[in-house]
C-alpha cells in the first residue's frame, strides 16, 4: 500500500505540474550577446551583455575569458559592480595591451547557450567618467563681465602621471534657448567665456575624452546669472541719439564753412589754354595782332627771308638706291669720309630728286673736273658749309683715294650714264658730282676736322642746322666768313647760295620756303661747276611724303673714329608709307648713326625703331634716310 | 629630480627634453591615429571567415618584447627603459610598414587609394619619430640606446590570393595599431615625468 501511495503522489504531482504548466513552453536559453566593454581609466574595465530569451526558466549567466598567450580560462568574479548583466574586471585582472577573449554562457534547467566571443583590448575601450567639480564664476574685465569655468578631471583618471591624457569640451547656452555653443578646450582645466548677455542666465556643461578613446557623458548643469552691466538700456539710446545729433551738427557746420573748397575739390574748374607769351587779355580785347606779336621770335628766318632769287633750302636729301649700294660695298678702299647710307633702297625724301636728275649728269658729262684745285677747297669746305660752296670738297677728300670709282652716291643717278663714262676722269668726276649731291651727313669726317679745329664756337651742332650748301665749283676761292659769323649764319638761316647762273624756274614750280615740304633738285651743273638748283615739282611731293623735320637727323658730331654721328630721331618711323625707306639702324645702340660702320642690308620700307632722341631736333636735319655709310676701311 | 634622471652625467640640456618629449608625443599621437583609422577601415570589410582565420595577436612579430602591462608596472619602469622599448618597437615596424605601403595598391579593396595615402603618411611620421627619438635617447643615458631586435618574418608580400592578402593586411594593421599605442603611451608617461615645470600639462 505504501508503494501505491507514493506512485499516486507522483502521479498527482505530475498531473498538477502538467496542469500548471499548460500553455507555456520551455526551452534552452537564447544566446546572450556581449554588447560592450568599457574602461574608464585604463586600469579596470566592465563588460555588459544582452541576454537572449530565457526559455521560460530561470537562467544564469556566467562570463568566461581567456587572455592572450595563455589557454587558461578565467571566470568573472564581479557581476554586481557594473549593474545587471555586467562583469567588472578589477585592477588585478586587468592587463593592457593584452587581448581578451570573452564569452558569456547562459544556463537554465534545460540547457545552456554560448554567446559569440568578443575580442577586446583595454587600450581601445577607454571611456572616462565626466569631469568633476565644474565651477563657473563671474569675473570683471574693466567693467565688462565674463565667465570663468574651471573643473577637475574625473577622479579615477590618473592624468598626473601621464598614464591617461584627457582633452575637454565645454558647452554653454542661455537657459531659455535650445542650441548649445560648443567650445573645444584641449588639455587645460580652465576656460573663459566672453560676449555675455547682460542679465542673462547661462547653463554650462563639460565633458572629456582620452587621446584615443570615447567621449564621456556631459557633466551636470551649472547655472550662472550674468549681472546687468548696461545700467539702463533706454538711457543708453538717449545718449546715443544726442551724440549723433551733435556730430551731425558739427559736420554740417564744417561743410558750410568749406563749401567753396569742397566745390573746387569735387568740381574742379576747367583749365584754360596756356600758351607761353600769349596774353589772354589782349586776345580777348580783340587786338589779336598784338596778342600774337608777343609770340614772335626775333630773328625768325621767316622775316629775313628774302624773296629774291635766293632759294632757301633747309635740306637736301641724298638718296642711294639699294642695288647700287651693294655694288658700292664691294669696293674696298672706300674713303673714310665717303658716307653711304645703310639702307639705300629708296628714299622717302624728295631730296632724291636733286641728285636724281638726269640733267645733272648729262650736263656734267661733258665737264672735266679739275681735281687739282681740290686742295684749296679743303679749307673752304669747312667754311663752305656755312657759306657757300661745298661741292668738290668731297672731291678733295675722295680723290686721293679714289682709285677705282668708289662710292657712291646715287647709283641710280648714274645708271643711265655709263655710256658717258668714256674716261676714268669722267667717271670720277661724275662720281664726285654724285657725292656733291650728298647731304650734309656725307661730309667726310676729315673734311670736317679742319673745320672743327678752329677756336670758334662753331660746334658741330651747327653743321646740322638748317641748311645745306652745296657747291660744285671748286675753283671759287670763296673765303668764308669768319667762322663765328658763319656759325651764326648757319644757325639763323638756311641758305644755299646758288652760284650765278642759277635760274630759278619761274612760277611753274613752287619756291621752297623755309619749313616747307618742298625740295630743290639739281637742275644742272653749269659751266663753272656749280649746281643749278630748282625747286622740285609738286609731283615729287606726292612721291615723297615728307614730314617736316621728321626724316632728318641732326649731326651730333664727329667722334674719334672720324665718324659722323647723327642723331636719330624718334619719329622716324612715321615717315614711310609710299616708298621703300632706307633705314639706318643704330648699331651702337646709342642715338647716333655711325657712318663708319659697314652698311647694313637695306630694308624695304621698314621703319626704324624709334629711339628717343637725346636732343630735340628742331629744324633742318640731315635726312638719315638718305644717308650713306662708309664701309670701314 | 626627474630632470636629473633624464639627463646623462656629461651632457644635460634639461630645458630641451620636455619640449622634445612633447613634440615626440604629438608625433606618436598622430602615428597611432593613422594606424587606428586604417585598422578600422580594413576590419569593416573583412568577412566573418576572415576574422576567424586571422592569426592571434600573440602572433605579432613584436610580441616577444616584454613591456609593462598595467599602470603599476609602467610607472615603475625607468625612463631610459621606457625610451628603449619605444624605440625598439618603432624600429621593428620600419620594414613591415614599407611592405604594407607597397602592397596597398594590390589590395582588393575599394578605397585602396586612401589607404595607400595614409600608409605613406604613416611611414613618414614613423621615420620622423625615429629620428627624434634617436636625438632624445642621446640625452637620456646609455640604457635608452639599447635596441631590441624584433625581426619581421612575414616576407615581402602579404599572400598569394586575395583572401590571404586581406587577412594578412588586417592582421598586420591590428598589430601596428597596438604597438603604436604602446609607443604613444610610453612617450606620454615620459613627457609628464619630465614636465615638472608645466603642471598644466599633466
Amino acid at each position: 500500500m505504501m508503494k501505491n501511495d507514493g506512485g499516486v503522489r507522483v502521479f498527482w504531482l505530475l498531473l498538477l505540474f502538467l496542469l500548471y504548466t499548460r500553455g507555456k513552453s520551455f526551452s534552452v536559453p537564447g544566446k546572450p550577446t556581449l554588447t560592450r566593454c568599457r574602461s574608464p581609466e585604463k586600469e579596470t574595465f566592465t563588460c555588459w551583455w544582452e541576454p537572449g530569451s530565457d526559455g521560460g526558466l530561470p537562467t544564469t549567466y556566467k562570463l568566461y575569458y581567456r587572455k592572450e598567450g595563455s589557454e587558461k580560462e578565467y571566470q568573472c568574479t564581479d557581476y554586481h559592480t557594473g549593474g545587471k548583466n555586467s562583469c567588472f574586471f578589477n585592477k588585478n585582472d586587468t592587463s593592457i595591451w593584452v587581448n581578451y577573449n570573452i564569452t558569456v554562457v547562459a544556463t537554465n534547467a534545460l540547457g545552456q547557450a554560448l554567446s559569440d566571443p568578443l575580442n577586446i583590448d583595454v587600450y581601445f575601450i577607454v571611456e572616462p567618467n565626466p569631469p568633476e567639480n565644474l565651477n563657473v564664476t563671474i569675473q570683471n574685465d574693466k567693467g565688462w563681465p565674463f565667465l570663468r569655468a574651471s573643473w577637475d578631471p574625473p577622479t579615477k583618471a590618473d592624468t598626473r602621471s601621464g598614464w591617461i591624457t584627457l582633452i575637454y569640451e565645454l558647452r554653454i547656452k542661455l537657459e531659455e534657448e535650445d542650441e548649445w555653443e560648443i567650445h573645444h578646450v584641449g588639455q587645460q582645466k580652465v576656460f573663459n567665456i566672453f560676449g555675455l548677455q547682460s542679465g542673462g542666465t547661462y547653463v554650462i556643461q563639460i565633458r572629456c575624452k582620452p587621446d584615443h578613446g570615447f567621449w564621456s557623458e556631459w557633466s551636470d548643469d551649472v547655472q550662472v546669472v550674468v549681472p546687468n552691466y548696461f545700467p539702463n538700456k533706454r538711457s543708453a539710446w538717449v545718449l546715443l541719439m544726442v551724440f549723433s545729433g551733435m556730430v551731425f551738427l558739427i559736420l554740417s557746420w564744417l561743410l558750410h564753412l568749406n563749401s567753396r573748397n569742397l566745390k573746387h575739390c569735387i568740381l574742379p574748374p576747367v583749365p584754360g589754354p596756356k600758351i607761353k607769351g600769349f596774353d589772354q587779355k589782349l586776345h580777348k580785347s580783340g587786338k589779336s595782332v598784338d596778342a600774337f606779336k608777343s609770340l614772335e621770335v626775333p630773328d625768325f628766318p621767316h622775316h629775313t627771308f628774302s624773296k629774291s632769287e635766293d632759294f632757301l633750302v633747309e635740306y637736301i636729301e641724298v638718296y642711294v638706291p639699294e642695288e647700287q649700294e651693294l655694288m658700292l660695298e664691294k669696293s674696298n678702299n672706300l674713303h673714310n669720309g665717303c658716307l653711304k647710307s645703310e639702307s639705300s633702297v629708296s628714299d622717302c625724301d624728295s631730296g632724291r630728286g636733286s641728285c636724281d636728275s638726269h640733267t645733272l649728269l648729262l650736263d656734267k658729262s661733258g665737264h672735266q673736273t679739275n681735281t687739282q684745285d681740290s686742295q684749296t677747297d679743303e679749307q673752304k669746305h669747312g667754311e663752305a658749309l656755312q657759306g657757300e660752296n661745298l661741292a668738290y670738297t668731297h672731291q678733295d677728300m675722295v680723290s686721293p683715294d679714289m682709285s677705282a670709282g668708289r662710292v657712291k652716291t646715287w647709283p641710280s643717278v648714274f645708271s643711265p650714264l655709263p655710256q658717258n663714262r668714256s674716261t676714268v676722269d669722267q667717271t670720277s668726276s661724275i662720281e664726285i658730282a654724285k657725292q656733291h649731291c650728298l647731304s650734309d651727313s656725307l661730309l667726310p669726317s676729315d673734311f670736317l676736322t679742319p673745320y672743327h679745329s678752329p677756336p670758334g664756337h662753331c660746334t658741330r651742332e651747327h653743321l646740322g642746322s638748317n641748311y645745306w650748301e652745296f657747291d660744285f665749283g671748286n675753283k671759287q676761292p670763296h673765303l668764308t666768313q669768319p667762322q663765328t659769323e658763319a656759325c651764326h649764319q648757319i644757325q639763323a638761316h638756311s641758305e644755299i647760295n646758288i652760284n650765278t647762273g642759277v635760274k630759278a624756274e619761274p612760277a611753274a614750280h613752287k619756291f621752297p620756303t623755309p619749313r616747307s615740304n618742298e625740295y630743290v633738285e639739281v637742275q644742272r651743273i653749269n659751266e663753272e661747276d656749280s649746281v643749278v638748283l630748282r625747286p622740285v615739282a609738286s609731283n615729287y611731293d606726292k612721291l615723297f611724303e615728307m614730314q617736316q623735320g621728321e626724316d632728318y637727323s641732326r649731326v651730333k658730331g664727329v667722334d674719334s673714329d672720324n665718324v659722323l654721328l647723327l642723331l636719330q630721331k624718334e619719329a622716324m618711323e612715321e615717315e614711310m608709307n609710299m616708298c621703300p625707306c632706307e633705314q639706318l639702324t643704330d648699331t651702337t645702340g646709342a642715338h647716333y648713326t655711325r657712318f663708319a660702320r659697314s652698311p647694313e642690308k637695306p630694308t624695304a620700307c621698314t621703319h626704324p625703331t624709334p629711339q628717343p632722341l637725346e636732343e630735340r631736333v628742331v629744324n633742318g636735319y640731315v635726312d638719315t634716310a638718305t644717308m650713306f655709310t662708309m664701309p670701314p676701311y | 629630480l626627474p630632470q636629473r634622471l633624464l639627463c646623462s652625467a656629461l651632457m644635460c640640456k634639461a630645458v630641451d627634453i620636455p619640449d622634445l618629449l612633447d613634440r615626440a608625443s604629438q608625433r606618436s599621437d598622430k602615428l597611432h591615429s593613422l594606424s587606428n583609422m586604417l585598422a578600422l577601415e580594413l576590419e569593416s570589410d573583412l568577412p566573418a571567415i576572415g576574422r576567424v582565420t586571422m592569426p592571434r595577436p600573440a602572433m605579432c612579430h613584436t610580441s616577444s618584447l616584454l613591456t609593462p602591462n598595467d599602470k603599476e608596472q609602467a610607472l615603475q619602469v625607468s625612463e631610459s627603459t621606457l625610451m628603449s622599448l619605444a624605440r625598439s618597437l618603432l624600429k621593428a615596424w620600419q620594414y613591415p610598414v614599407g611592405v604594407l605601403s607597397n602592397s596597398a595598391n594590390l589590395l582588393p579593396h575599394q578605397s585602396k587609394a586612401s589607404i595607400s595615402n595614409k600608409l605613406q603618411e604613416l611611414q613618414e611620421h614613423s621615420r620622423n619619430l625615429e629620428d627624434g627619438l634617436d636625438v632624445l635617447s642621446g640625452k637620456m643615458g646609455p640604457t635608452a640606446q639599447i635596441l631590441s631586435t624584433l625581426p619581421y618574418r612575414g616576407g615581402s608580400d602579404l599572400g598569394q590570393d586575395k583572401m590571404s592578402k586581406l587577412i594578412n593586411f588586417n592582421f598586420l594593421l591590428s598589430c601596428l595599431r597596438r604597438d603604436s599605442h604602446k609607443i604613444d603611451s610610453f612617450l606620454k608617461v615620459l613627457r609628464c615625468r619630465a614636465a615638472n615645470m608645466q603642471p598644466n600639462l599633466c
